[in-house]
């Protein structure tokens, strides 16, 4: 695929790859826009259906897909996206199961994907060689919800060797000195999130949001995207507004539950993507 | 006392902070108002004062002399269902309580399996005036009736968590949940030596007491230390207090009891050393009882407080280092311990408990 940013100043030649973070956030810069984020978690409503979704995504605009490895324990998660977890577990989701999805649709997906989970289902299947399963099936991201900075220097640097990005988070609650540390083993991209609670719908304080980012950007030269709460068009639109980036998760997660039985459920998602995305 | 656990948390290999980043600047300010009340005296005064005349320490060393007999070895038992509220759990609750007053915390919650955690923290709670939210599993609700209706008595929400297997694991999580919400004014009183640093570390310090005292009332009675310390073992509050100060005493043998439920074989079953695998859980690296891909597996014990698929990361420690050995009691064993030492002694133990009756059985000569 052949990618010619409006700018013209600089050609992304991507022989049928999977796009890394950088050159993706990159292309979305010459075009002067955020990136529309979404995550799934893999193998909801059942595997066969989660890989079409992740097809559907990326025809639909998306611009990069958050993949979840879903876990029987998932801390920072709401209800949404916990029971479609425990459905994906379920429907038979595992880490096997996902690299096996994935060398099977990369052939088709040009769009970076990215891992997110907890550490014990990464742990158990071997750091190493989950990443160089990553690796194999060029995803370029990971993020662990539960392994902050002080414990992911093994991690870190096993990423570095496999060229993976990882994703820091950042909250509202992160003193300025350890966004500063955060930002300096952060790889990718800085997720923002925007409240302090687990993911779910909510309305969201945009003008304590951007303040956050500016003081994110102060230490990071990473682009800086905002997860957590964002359900709306209008939502996605003003935090494309104030960082580089909108995470939807909750949301497309409850429009999988509610619909995936109908008969037209995947024109039905790309419609609701494409609106979501404001393109 | 003890040297670990480390700076960074662990214990060995165990332990840690595996939490997500909302809650990494409030376990630090928690380990820094630990660190900065623990060897206060007006701190240690005002626990003192609660744990002897609110809590009623300290507990008798009460040399069971009929089981003694029928099992031919010398058994002691530290009584600490003696105290208010029936169990040791109060000892940690008063602690956490008075560190969380401390800290300007504004609301309490907390998670419990049993409800005995539930009902100490619910104490403490209405003692000092703070309001009081309880999670615990759905399965445990129903199956723990008298103790939700204490925890509402004194004026505490119980919030019944209905997700995975409804028990103390998911109670847990669902405490997580609250805290990363509330994460500003809110304090999570955790009541097992599990989660991330520095939890662990509190928990046994505030349990320590009752080896403290066991260890100065077993040299009054007989002018030596045991041979033996045998407590049972679930996240291992109980155990950690007992055997903690006896650490450096190395000819007095530790041995935690976990619960084989239906049997180690099948998957109904809390044995988490035994059977377990080192992981993630809750915020520490343990022994986690878990599938092939990393998921989190069921516990099962007839005795809901022993009802946990992980185990503090001291014990692992302790497993690892051989300090302590860990043994396994099935629920029909328990159910005997209990109806041994209620006709034996008049005791009535916690089913928990039951399982290191249980096992001394095994231990006779």
């Amino acid at each position: 695929m052949f990618v010619f940013p409006a700018g013209g100043i600089k050609i992304w030649i991507l022989f049928n790859n999977i796009m890394k973070l950088n050159d993706k956030f990159a292309q979305l810069r010459s075009e002067k826009r955020g990136a529309f984020i979404a995550y799934v978690p893999f193998g909801f409503p059942t595997i066969e259906k989660s890989k079409k979704i992740i097809l559907t995504l990326q025809e639909a605009g998306v611009d990069i897909i958050e993949l979840g490895l879903p876990f029987s324990d998932p801390l920072a998660d709401g209800p949404i996206i916990q029971s479609a977890c425990y459905e994906a577990l379920t429907a038979g989701a595992n880490a096997d199961e996902l690299f096996a999805a994935v060398a099977e649709l990369k052939d088709k997906i040009h769009i970076p994907l990215v891992v997110m989970t907890y550490l014990n289902p990464v742990l158990h299947y071997g750091v190493e060689k989950f990443l160089a399963q990553m690796d194999k099936n060029d995803m370029r991201g990971i993020m662990l919800v539960d392994s902050p900075i002080e414990e992911n220097a093994d991690y870190m640097k096993l990423a570095n060797k496999y060229d993976i990005a990882t994703v820091c988070f950042v909250t509202p609650v992160t003193p300025p000195l350890r966004v500063a540390k955060i930002a300096g083993v952060a790889s990718g991209f800085i997720y923002y999130i925007s409240v302090t609670g687990t993911t779910g719908p909510r309305a969201l304080k945009f003008d304590d949001i951007g303040a956050h980012i500016r003081l994110v950007r102060k230490y990071s030269p990473l682009p800086v995207c905002v997860g957590f709460g964002i359900h709306s068009r209008e939502q996605v639109a003003r935090i494309e507004h104030i960082a580089d980036g909108a995470i939807v998760g909750s949301a497309i997660v409850k429009f999988i539950k509610d619909n995936h039985a109908h008969k037209d459920f995947f024109i039905e998602l790309k419609k609701y993507i494409t609106q979501l995305c404001t393109k | 006392m003890n040297n670990l656990p480390n700076k960074q948390g662990y214990f060995g290999a165990f332990g840690g902070k595996y939490i997500p980043e909302t809650l990494s600047e409030c376990v630090r300010e928690l380990e820094e108002a630990y660190s900065r009340v623990k060897n206060n005296k007006a701190f240690k005064a005002e626990l003192k004062y609660y744990l002897e005349d609110f809590a009623g320490r300290e507990t008798p060393l009460y040399f069971a002399a009929n089981l003694s007999k029928k099992l031919k070895m010398k058994v002691y038992l530290k009584r600490e269902d003696l105290l208010h509220t029936g169990a040791h759990k109060i000892n940690n609750s008063l602690g956490q309580i008075l560190l969380a007053r401390y800290m300007k915390k504004e609301r309490i919650i907390a998670e419990t399996g049993a409800g005995q955690h539930g009902v100490s923290v619910a104490t403490v709670a209405r003692l000092f005036d703070m309001p009081c939210e309880v999670y615990m599993g759905a399965v445990d609700v129903a199956r723990q009736k008298m103790n939700v209706f204490r925890m509402k008595a004194l004026g505490a929400k119980v919030i019944p968590v209905e997700n995975g297997s409804k028990t103390l694991k998911d109670a847990c999580s669902e405490a997580i949940r609250d805290w990363v919400t509330n994460v500003k004014n809110t304090y999570y009183l955790i009541g097992s030596p599990i989660g991330p640093h520095p939890y662990p570390m509190i928990v046994r310090d505030f349990q320590s007491v009752i080896g403290k005292e066991a260890r100065v009332q077993i040299l009054k009675k007989e002018n030596r230390l045991p041979d033996y310390l045998v407590a049972c073992v679930g996240g291992g509050s109980n155990a950690m207090g007992l055997f903690a100060p006896f650490e450096k005493d190395k000819n007095v043998k530790f041995i935690g009891v976990e619960a084989a439920g239906e049997g180690l074989n099948t998957h109904h079953h809390s044995a988490s050393i035994a059977r377990g695998r080192i992981g993630v859980l809750q915020g520490a690296k343990i022994y986690v009882l878990q599938d092939r891909y990393g998921q989190i597996e069921n516990a099962h014990s007839i005795a809901p407080g022993l009802d946990y698929p992980g185990v503090g990361p001291q014990h692992c420690y302790y497993h690892d280092t051989q300090r302590a050995q860990y043994v396994s009691v099935n629920d029909n064993e328990a159910l005997e311990g209990f109806h041994t030492l209620c006709m034996e002694e008049g005791i009535i133990p916690a089913l928990e408990s039951s399982h290191a009756i249980a096992y001394l059985k095994k231990l006779a000569p």
